[in-house]
């Protein structure tokens, strides 16, 4: 029986060591590209030399760090103003009482699932009349509604879960609702906004379509996802490393962001709020 | 009571909020703004003239670099008339037929000494209806590019036939008989390049009318002389001097195979120029044989029509093109000492100056740009040039459809031509008003009444049953004074779009049409369900699998990998899974792309390493049954990350009795992720995996994958990856129907809603049950 289970546990160990293989794969190839020289095709084995020159190309002959800039302000304000958004609207819907309740929450889910990308005529028409058009703030805030109303069913899943027992208990020691918000429910619900936070965040940098056709005059203020793809849909000599350099630079923020917030949620979401 | 009235007021307040927005007012300004290319150089060249032209005449001019020129045109349509708007724009002359027509574009009064300072094409491919709109300033064309160690310059062929005699005497053979070089290589799916030749068998782009005007009805296509072309690579194909990759679109396999010095000659302009100088390839450009004219796209200044300023743009744009300063925009064009050839000077002083004569390539091309064939301007070129249509009926003429049959080539071209054909009548003729059927009405008002009346029984039959819930309404007020936010935010980005999408499907809002359009009814309904219905049913079936089999497959990996994880030693753990996260965090737009160079046919790195180990290539995106295979798995890739997150979450909370309860019976590892594991985890998570499954419909990410493809045998039906939403974007894109994507995007809705719902109320039910 146990040299069974010492067999199995070799064979899941080998499994798990291939799939991180498969999974890193992609990454290590970028990187690679990233530091070959004159890399024509995506299909080149293995560069015949190495350079940093990329890199070095990207900074000063694009507009690179412009880029990565508006990528991230766009990006942590609409962090910030999803978690904000998602915890109030989170909080009506899981411990107010009000008529429609329901229904509302089923329409602001079923709507969602008309798919942006279909609507870019009617969202530009928006963005000219509120004269949002190539302004980041434009940005900010249609990734904002885009982030909070996908992360909302997700996070009711978790907060339905924190007993209300816990702000009857509090409401009864006289503590008032926002008190009760910001001191019990919400440092409870603590992993639950780490993934609506990092969640928005990606969503907010990996952003394309709607971008791409709201930024329309100035090369400095686009985001990060539009100008790199610049690069390779540029006429002349598609450059696969200067691309490649972009997004390995590009992703760091997203790296780092993703790890220093991981303990919050890979911990599992259920801990530190009450078991079921 | 009255509180659902006020939250219904101002749900309909939004939403006539936004329908009703007045156009934003405009006020008279003192400075001109100009749009021009993505080169550093030339913008920083084009400062320094700016700031001498403010000196002289003391208008200010703001410049803006712009790094994508196809997205000049919708980018101008969009800003003509904002505050911000330009009024000198560096655009394609190709694009300016749609703009023209909806009155866009302001036409220019040119004095023949300035006409005389510029090649002829400078102004012709600005030419639009006898009017000038234009001024070309580069020439981007191609020739005869050839490898100089092979071919002396004095030994260039002057006829089509000498050149291929010439590609036949230096291509080389192994003893086995594989290629070792070859003299010339093709593109046969290309059209492009390949144009002269296609010239000269007979073939031709839109044919003309005695007074010079394009007759778009006129499809050189499907002629004698395409026939005989047909042959011609035929020929070659058997020759082994066309490149054997039916699935390579773009020449990078041509450029790399020249710089390694394994082909002697191709069709093709400076775009590599860079490669061929990094492998130190000595290379030369040549003209075509016999003086023929090869396809060319002018770059040019235009002048918005909505500009303020009249007289001080066409001061600017005047003073742009005075000899001196094109000198110095051409040769920062080119970056300087580069001479990169990116810009291919229109201005004759320029093309005389020692900066272009003295470098061969420069000279040769500038040469070559004297003697092009503009590409047409006309709103319909691009559905000529339709790479996707063009390219899918090349690859079934010289490789056979997509089970390798081969094909008749007339049969073909002439299906290429009428397809054509019917694009270009869709785009002239007037569409047919189909009038609203009155009984259209009347059923509406029916079923409104019905769902109402049903609506209200059960309201009262729950009634009945239930006691009223008491609501606070202080707590009501609040609800939503705190809702108010994401309900403007949504009922923007949501609702409005939703509404504005249904008014477009009536109307023939289009490319040419984006002003004054109209309305007409049902008719794009009616060319929706009368003529594509076949090709709507497919992807409708296509798109519910693709989402299901992602969404069911990320799930079971997902928790399978999460509950795995959870038993192994915590720090290996914890390793795997920052690794095993990573697809959900690098942004997809560039994953993507690296996976669909990877899972290429002919040199795809996946193919690559399975030959290592004797597996023989596997077509991984270009048989519609592995491309579907491949799009669902590589989508899944990208998922199951998220659903390992999530079930690690909620593994922790199943008790473990349930598992030791299990063991007792002496149950297998297996045995219980399946009976124990997954069915809790899916019960727990089963809001997000409908979630998912409707994000999954709207998976744009395909697109970026395989654009659709692989295309069908039939021309104009979707492709074997098309999912509803990628067909659509393809529709509004190529052939810019938007209203006839405005109905589809409405049919869309319409079904994924019933779809949401039906599982929503399956789900509720469960729940209660």
């Amino acid at each position: 029986m146990k040299r069974k289970s010492q067999k199995d546990n070799v064979i899941i160990q080998i499994l798990l060591f291939l799939l991180a293989i498969i999974t890193l794969f992609p990454f290590a190839y970028i990187l690679m590209i990233a530091l070959g020289k004159n890399v024509i095709s995506v299909n080149t084995l293995i560069p015949r030399e190495f350079t940093l020159a990329n890199f070095n190309k990207l900074l000063t002959n694009t507009a690179f760090s412009n880029w990565m800039t508006n990528s991230f302000i766009i990006a942590f304000s609409t962090m910030v103003i999803s978690v904000i958004l998602v915890s109030i609207t989170i909080y009506v819907f899981s411990r107010l009482r009000f008529y429609w309740k329901d229904k509302l929450f089923n329409i602001i889910l079923l709507i969602q699932i008309f798919p942006l990308t279909l609507s870019m005529v009617s969202i530009f028409k928006i963005f000219v009349e509120l004269g949002l058009l190539n302004k980041i703030p434009g940005l900010i805030i249609i990734n904002s509604t885009l982030a909070s109303s996908g992360l909302i069913m997700l996070a009711k899943g978790y907060f339905d879960r924190i007993p209300y027992e816990l702000d009857e208990a509090a409401m009864i020691d006289g503590a008032s609702r926002i008190q009760i918000l910001l001191k019990i429910t919400l440092p409870l619900a603590k992993p639950m906004l780490a993934i609506v936070a990092i969640q928005s965040f990606i969503i907010a940098y990996n952003e394309y379509t709607i971008a791409s056709a709201v930024m329309t005059t100035n090369v400095e203020s686009l985001p990060l996802a539009v100008g790199l793809q610049s690069i390779i849909t540029g006429q002349y000599g598609i450059n696969w490393s200067l691309y490649c350099a972009g997004a390995v630079m590009g992703s760091i923020p997203m790296i780092i962001l993703f790890y220093s917030l991981q303990k919050y949620f890979i911990g599992g979401l259920t801990e530190g709020g009450v078991k079921t | 009571m009255r509180k659902k009235i006020i939250l219904f007021m101002s749900f309909i307040l939004i939403c006539t909020f936004f329908l009703s927005f007045g156009q934003v007012k405009a006020e008279s300004e003192q400075t001109i703004r100009i749009w021009v290319g993505a080169i550093p150089e030339e913008k920083q060249v084009m400062e320094e003239i700016a700031d001498d032209f403010t000196q002289e005449t003391g208008i200010k001019v703001e410049i803006y670099q712009k790094l994508e020129i196809f997205t000049v045109p919708s980018a101008l349509v969009n800003n003509a008339e904002l505050d911000e708007r330009p009024d000198i724009v560096y655009m394609q002359a190709p694009d300016i037929g749609g703009l023209v027509e909806s009155g866009y574009l302001q036409s220019l009064n040119l004095e023949a000494e300035f006409i005389n300072r510029f090649t002829d094409v400078a102004f012709d491919a600005f030419t639009y209806n006898n009017k000038i709109y234009g001024i070309g300033y580069s020439n981007s064309t191609y020739g005869l590019i050839y490898n100089k160690d092979l071919i002396s310059t004095n030994n260039l062929p002057k006829t089509w036939e000498q050149l291929f005699n010439l590609a036949d005497e230096l291509t080389l053979r192994s003893e086995e008989g594989n290629i070792i070089r070859r003299g010339i290589y093709i593109n046969a799916t290309d059209m492009w390049f390949n144009y002269p030749l296609i010239r000269k068998y007979g073939g031709y782009y839109y044919g003309k009318y005695p007074n010079g005007e394009y007759n778009s009805y006129d499809i050189g296509l499907d002629n004698e002389g395409m026939l005989e072309y047909v042959r011609k690579i035929k020929d070659l194909k058997s020759q082994g001097l066309v490149l054997n990759n039916p699935n390579k679109k773009d020449y990078s396999e041509i450029i790399s195979d020249f710089c390694d010095e394994k082909v002697a000659m191709f069709f093709y302009g400076l775009w590599s120029a860079q490669a061929f100088n990094n492998a130190n390839i000595d290379y030369g450009i040549a003209p075509l044989p016999e003086n023929s004219k090869p396809l060319t796209t002018v770059e040019g200044f235009v002048i918005n029509k909505y500009t303020k300023n009249l007289q001080e743009s066409i001061d600017f744009m005047q003073y742009i093109f005075r000899d001196e300063n094109q000198q110095k925009l051409i040769e920062a064009g080119n970056r300087y000492e580069e001479k990169t050839g990116e810009r291919n000077p229109t201005n004759l002083a320029v093309i005389n100056s020692d900066y272009i004569q003295s470098d061969e390539i420069l000279k040769n091309i500038s040469k070559i740009g004297q003697n092009v064939e503009p590409f047409p301007n006309i709103p319909e070129g691009p559905l000529w040039y339709n790479q996707d249509v063009t390219y899918s009926t090349f690859k079934t003429i010289f490789f056979g459809d997509r089970n390798g049959n081969a094909v008749d080539s007339e049969y073909k071209l002439h299906e290429l031509a009428n397809y054509i054909k019917k694009n270009v009548s869709f785009m002239n003729d007037p569409i047919e008003y189909i009038e609203i059927p009155s009984q259209l009405y009347i059923f509406g008002l029916l079923g409104i009444t019905g769902l109402l009346g049903l609506f209200l029984f059960l309201k009262f039959k729950r009634k009945s049953k239930v006691i009223k819930k008491k609501y606070n309404k202080k707590e009501q007020f609040l609800a939503f004074i705190l809702l108010l936010p994401i309900i403007i935010l949504l009922g923007m980005f949501y609702i409005y779009p939703i509404i504005h999408n249904i008014y477009l499907s009536l109307t023939d809002y289009s490319g040419i049409n984006l002003r004054d359009f109209g309305f007409i009814g049902l008719a794009n309904y009616k060319q929706i369900f009368s003529e594509e219905v076949n090709g709507l049913l497919q992807m409708v079936l296509w798109t519910i699998i693709f989402a299901f089999s992602v969404i069911f497959l990320s799930f079971i990996f997902g928790t399978l990998l999460a509950s795995i994880l959870e038993k192994t030693n915590a720090k290996i753990a914890k390793i795997y899974r920052l690794i095993y996260i990573l697809p959900w965090v690098i942004p997809t737009v560039i994953t993507l792309l690296m996976w669909k160079g990877f899972l290429e046919t002919e040199g795809g790195l996946i193919n690559h390493l399975i030959g290592l180990i004797g597996i023989p290539n596997i077509s991984w995106l270009t048989t519609p049954v592995m491309a579907k295979i491949s799009t669902i798995l590589v989508m899944v890739w990208f998922s199951f990350p998220y659903y390992m997150v999530v079930a690690f979450g909620f593994l922790k909370s199943i008790p473990k009795d349930y598992y030791e309860a299990a063991r007792m019976d002496g149950a297998s590892r297996m045995y219980m992720f399946i009976k124990i594991t997954l069915p809790l985890i899916f019960q727990a998570i089963l809001p997000m995996l409908i979630m998912g499954f409707v994000m999954q419909l709207n998976q744009f990410g395909v697109y970026m994958l395989t654009q659709g493809g692989p295309a069908s045998d039939r021309l104009g039906n979707p492709g074997a990856t098309d999912l509803l939403i990628t067909y659509v974007f393809n529709t509004a894109f190529n052939t810019k129907r938007y209203a006839l994507a405005a109905s589809y995007s409405v049919i869309i809705f319409i079904f994924v809603a019933i779809f949401a719902l039906t599982i929503m109320k399956i789900n509720n039910k469960k729940v209660e049950g």
